[in-house]
């Protein structure tokens, strides 16, 4: 096991290089002046040829992007991302600062969705064509259809100004959570109550399972105890690829809950050019979802452990 | 669970149906501002909560500005303040006077105290221009020899180069006063009507009245600003009841808005919206060299229908560009276009553009296809301009392609690598009192030896020694009447005689604001907002 | 919206099944009898043909700006209402439905056909292209999907064609994995074994046997990715930086008609219900494909 994971993080390592360079050369490539644009946001209109000079050596902009690159990748190690070109505030702090927010919001919203999807669709997997299964699958094909914003913009418009049972937006208290994490659960349960029926749908049709209701095994064992066991491969997949995505930030649904996380942060940034919170996020979410991967990996091995004999045909 | 899943989804199936089912009546008439205030008895608590928009405050030290700019917290106060006719008034320093050749000294007011309770002194006056220097040296450009204490009240500002528009520039926010010494990050310390309480970055920053204020004490006691970025959120919010204040309301709301127990504050305009024409283009972006193209564009354009169809009446027909406010008595003898198509056809006519088979004029074998560059400041805030100038140009035979950059860095660069685009337009917003800085900063000569970012705008719209001049005369003049029509100078070279610049509307402020919110008086420039006066009815 | 990731692992998972089974006649007899299939083929039938007929059965120019007739409500005239230049809503989606339909399916023509090819091609030759090409699939699936698009509309300006770009270079990744993985997994299969004991070649092989146990998955992909490209498209334009005005897109439009949630809600509303309904169109068409393709899940 030992030697499996540490494989499986040493294989990591030129990808890692592979996005720090990518997140590198995005920034040289971009256009847009980001000193400008950071004077602008201290009041200064029009900055005057010193004051961009001055700043741009204050930056370090001035170096060649080679040398940029080794300072930063090297600055990056020590855990130092440099500072936000647009704030001011040291990079790494303020993704430190903002990635809780977002974290919780994609926990909640993925616990939220797993919560839906689960139950309904082993329900609707082992009650197939009742008008239950009929019920689920519509909800989900729909929930699965409606694009996010204009989901949040419902669900606001009907909890928070018309019952006025929700607060519109915000981050201050639990209740702020509810709506921007269920926009997201919609979306994640929709997807998950398909994957989990049809991965259901595919075990109760093996031969173990039939083998187990010949042998007189109760119902609920065979359908919780295996079949769910073995459906939860896939489901665990794609719960990481779901919750990865969520943690590099739900730029949309941020905005409109105004809800201070990552994404928000992130797309404010590169509309201001802002180089080094780009890069560093770009580290930071990359990181995020290596280890997730790793971590889903981890867990086929838990679940499954003829993986590790061979490993999955994808996935790596 | 099941049941739940069923229940939302058959709510939002309803919810749909319902508003689709509403439609709207069309908008149209002026929006009205409420100036008269019913005298009704206040609230108890006096606390407000203010949705604002995104948080852009720099939190490093030497640019700290929380507080500050761009939302003003009102814990910060400035030397002097700007009117909201632009004027120049008294703010902590009573009096001022300007010693030739470039200094600026100012008596402070006396008896004004810190939210510590410490006295305000010269010291500390300098201390603040000693900080700006640290970081450029801001606007005005001081370094840390241009503050001299005279004495604990009397303060020289000598800034580095000559600057007879300091006194307009020290009005803006970013010049706030703070205490000599503290922690302007972690504990701002000002002399305003509210002193700080907390900031959470993203989140909202908190004040309470400032007990020990030196002029007349807010009624408020406490204001919550909450960061709301997305401007729908923001009317929901105030709708929800959620805030008593929504800044920056969308024009397209203001309707709703200013229906049922909401209401509307507006400003006079302290913004615009204008197209300039790039004169210095080369290859397929010297179509704009042409003056008879240049001014057809401003006689195709109908002001008037900009006003209603893209401003939803949430602005003012413009003939200024920078807001006439500003411009005072002088805003007059800018006169501007009003539309004629009949007029366009035949400058166009007359200069050799004749009208093809598909409606669109061709000279030499060349098409009169022009871009419009949409991105400043952001492309949302001009919908849906371009499509409805698409349109209006048509009409003369003018075929035009729009073309939109998805923010501020984008669009400079496409216009600091050689102006790729015939027309461009901006929103711009006068933020301090000094009228000459904005046309000087576009139409300018660019500056020999200048790269191409500096000189982007002058590399496409500079007149040359014509503007030049006149730009000039605006950053020499002295008395306010010679700085107001020095400025409006500039704008009839840029309006009247060259129609390198076509003003689309004079823009104001759109506060959304419970009917419960009294006397909040909106001040054309959003950084300029005080807060001091707002009371809450019961 | 399920993820692109998301979907492959379904149907990924199904496709490795359909190596082991063999192929399946009469695949189109099948999905007529399929209820839901046929529900999903007609609404995107019916999509695709107000798209294609656009020019002819929308009753007003998309593009016509009318001063005088702005935010009007539904009506004979105007059945959907008209937005806040005046233009008929109606018209507007007919003609969006070029748009949008003809991006995704433009799109998701490039993707699969980048990802297919490239993850055939690599599962095939194996070696060094193989070990290269997965460690660039790596690296774009860890890079923030939405960093990358914007990254890309950033240096060609914004525009429909740049969102496509910006979808097709993150999307093509996950294909590459995935028909890399059937690739292997077909070559490993005993009946491939007994393919090359009788003297095949590789190539053979992977077009005799592989090729077509992966079309059928990628058709169903195909359905799928359409839906999840409308989608992220609407979403692109919500940041600003899809179809450039006057050209009538669904995304732009649902962007446009949000500050008249309340003044006109019209602006909001249908657009989004066109996007959804197409989205559920494909996604009905895409379900019904699969359980026709699936033996497991195939009713009887």
């Amino acid at each position: 096991m030992a030697a499996y994971v540490a494989r499986r993080v040493l294989s990591l390592v030129p990808v890692w290089v592979g996005i720090s360079v990518l997140a590198f050369a995005l920034s040289v490539l971009a256009p847009g002046d980001p000193v400008r644009q950071a004077l602008q946001q201290s009041g200064i209109d029009a900055p005057s040829p010193e004051q961009v000079a001055e700043m741009r050596r204050e930056l370090g902009l001035d170096a060649p992007p080679p040398v940029r690159y080794a300072r930063w990748v090297g600055d990056a190690l020590t855990g130092d991302l440099g500072r936000s070109i647009r704030t001011g505030e040291p990079v790494l702090g303020a993704l430190a600062e903002r990635f809780p927010r977002t974290a919780t919001l994609a926990l909640v919203a993925v616990v939220l969705g797993l919560a839906i999807a689960l139950p309904l669709g082993v329900v609707s997997a082992v009650l197939r064509n009742s008008a239950l299964d009929h019920v689920a699958r519509l909800g989900a094909l729909v929930g699965a259809s409606i694009p996010s914003f204009w989901l949040a913009y419902l669900l606001i418009i009907a909890f928070a100004v018309q019952l006025k049972v929700l607060p519109v937006a915000g981050s201050t208290t639990p209740q702020h959570l509810v709506l921007p994490a269920l926009t997201l659960a919609i979306g994640a349960a929709a997807s998950l109550t398909r994957l989990t029926r049809s991965a259901m749908l595919e075990e109760l049709s093996q031969e173990y399972v039939r083998t187990g209701r010949a042998k007189g095994l109760r119902e609920r064992a065979v359908v919780v105890r295996h079949a769910l066991r073995n459906a939860l491969i896939a489901i665990a997949t794609v719960t990481g690829i779901r919750l990865a995505a969520l943690l590099g930030g739900a730029v949309i649904v941020e905005t409109i809950f105004a809800w201070p996380g990552i994404g928000k942060f992130v797309v404010d940034s590169i509309g201001a050019r802002d180089y080094p919170v780009i890069q560093g996020f770009v580290l930071f979410a990359g990181t995020v979802v290596l280890a997730i991967n790793l971590a889903v990996d981890l867990a086929y091995v838990w679940l499954d452990p003829r993986v590790r004999l061979g490993g999955r045909a994808r996935g790596n | 669970m099941t049941g739940r899943a069923r229940a939302i989804t058959a709510g939002l199936a309803a919810l749909l149906v319902a508003a689709a089912c509403t439609g709207a009546a069309p908008a149209g008439g002026p929006t009205t501002t409420a100036t008269a205030e019913p005298q009704a008895e206040l609230a108890a608590v006096q606390e407000l909560t203010v949705a604002a928009g995104r948080d852009d405050y720099r939190t490093d030290g030497k640019r700290n500005l929380t507080g500050m700019f761009p939302l003003n917290a009102n814990i910060y106060e400035t030397l002097v303040t700007l009117s909201p006719t632009y004027q120049v008034e008294p703010g902590l320093a009573t009096k001022w006077e300007f010693r030739a050749p470039n200094t600026y000294r100012f008596t402070l007011r006396s008896g004004v105290k810190f939210h510590d309770g410490t006295p305000l002194t010269a010291k500390d006056v300098k201390a603040v221009m000693d900080r700006v220097a640290t970081a450029g040296g801001g606007t005005v450009g001081v370094d840390d020899k241009s503050a001299v204490v005279v004495d604990d009240l009397t303060v020289d500002i000598t800034p580095k180069r000559t600057n007879l528009r300091a006194l307009q520039q020290l009005v803006h926010p970013s010049w706030g006063i703070h205490k000599a010494g503290a922690d302007v990050v972690a504990k701002p310390v000002g002399t305003g009507p509210f002193r700080f309480v907390s900031y959470t970055k993203g989140e909202r920053i908190v004040v309470e009245r400032n007990e020990d204020y030196w002029g007349a004490k807010p009624t408020l006691q406490k204001i919550t600003f909450r960061f709301i970025p997305d401007p729908n959120t923001r009317v929901l919010a105030l709708q929800a009841g959620e805030v008593q204040v929504a800044v920056e309301v969308p024009r397209e709301s203001a309707k709703t808005v200013a229906a049922g127990d909401l209401r509307l504050v507006t400003s006079k305009p302290g913004a615009y919206e204008a197209i300039y024409v790039n004169i210095r283009g080369s290859g397929d972006y010297a179509i704009g060299k042409d003056k008879a193209v240049r001014e057809a564009i401003a006689y195709a354009i109908d002001k008037k229908a900009v006003v209603e169809n893209v401003w939803q009446n949430n602005a003012e027909i413009s003939q200024t560009m920078i807001p006439p406010g500003i411009l005072g008595d002088a805003a007059s003898t800018v006169k501007g276009t009003a539309r004629s198509v009949d007029r366009a056809k035949k400058l166009l006519d007359d200069a050799g553009w004749k009208a093809g088979a598909d409606g669109v004029r061709a000279k030499d074998g060349k098409r009169l296809t022009l871009e419009m560059i949409v991105g400043y400041p952001t492309p949302e805030i001009h919908k849906p301009l371009p499509e409805f100038a698409q349109a209006q140009l048509k009409e003369v035979g003018i075929d035009l392609k729009i073309v939109t950059t998805p923010d501020t860095a984008s669009y400079e660069k496409r216009l600091a690598s050689g102006a790729q685009g015939h027309l461009w337009v901006e929103a711009g917003s006068q933020n301090d009192g000094n009228p000459c800085f904005l046309p000087e900063l576009l139409f300018t000569s660019p500056v020999p030896g200048g790269d191409d970012e500096q000189n982007m705008y002058g590399n496409a719209f500079a007149l040359g020694a014509k503007f030049d001049d006149a730009a000039k005369k605006c950053r020499e003049a002295t008395g306010v009447a010679d700085v107001q029509k020095a400025a409006a100078d500039m704008m009839k070279v840029l309006i009247d005689e060259e129609f390198v610049v076509i003003p689309l509307a004079g823009t104001f402020r759109l506060y959304g604001a419970s009917s419960k919110v009294l006397d909040l008086v909106a001040h054309p420039a959003g950084v300029h907002q005080r807060w001091d006066k707002v009371r809450i009815r019961k | 919206m399920a993820t692109r990731s998301e979907l492959l692992v379904e149907s990924g998972a199904q496709a490795e099944e359909g190596l082991r089974h063999g192929g399946r006649p009469g695949v189109l007899r099948a999905l007529v009898r399929e209820p839901t299939a046929v529900a999903g083929l007609a609404i995107v039938l019916g999509m695709a043909l107000v798209a294609i007929a656009a020019p002819v059965l929308a009753p007003a120019d998309p593009a016509a700006v009318d001063g005088a007739r702005r935010l009007l409500p539904p009506s004979l005239e105007h059945p959907l209402g008209t937005d806040n230049l005046g233009r008929d809503v109606l018209s507007r989606i007919m003609w969006g439905a070029r748009l949008s339909l003809g991006t995704a399916a433009l799109a998701t023509t490039l993707i699969l056909t980048i990802g297919v090819g490239i993850g055939l091609a690599v599962g095939y030759y194996g070696g060094l292209l193989d070990d290269v090409v997965m460690r660039v699939v790596d690296v774009i699936l860890a890079f923030p999907a939405l960093i990358l698009a914007l990254a890309i509309v950033g240096v060609l300006g914004a525009g429909i064609g740049s969102v496509m770009i910006g979808v097709v270079s993150v999307a093509w990744a996950d294909y590459a994995r995935v028909m890399r993985g059937l690739v292997l997994a077909a070559r490993e299969r005993q009946y491939v074994e007994a393919a090359r004991a009788v003297g095949a070649r590789d190539l053979r092989i992977v077009l005799r046997h592989v090729a077509p146990n992966v079309l059928a998955p990628v058709i169903v992909l195909a359905s799928l990715e359409m839906g999840g490209i409308i989608l992220a498209v609407s979403a692109l334009s919500f940041l600003g930086l899809g179809a450039q005005p006057p050209t009538p897109e669904w995304g732009a439009m649902l962007n446009d008609g949000r500050p008249f949630i309340f003044a006109a809600p019209q602006l909001m509303v249908y657009p989004g219900v066109a996007i959804s309904l197409v989205v559920i169109g494909f996604n009905l068409l895409g379900d019904g494909l699969r359980d026709v393709l699936d033996p497991h899940t195939r009713r009887g």
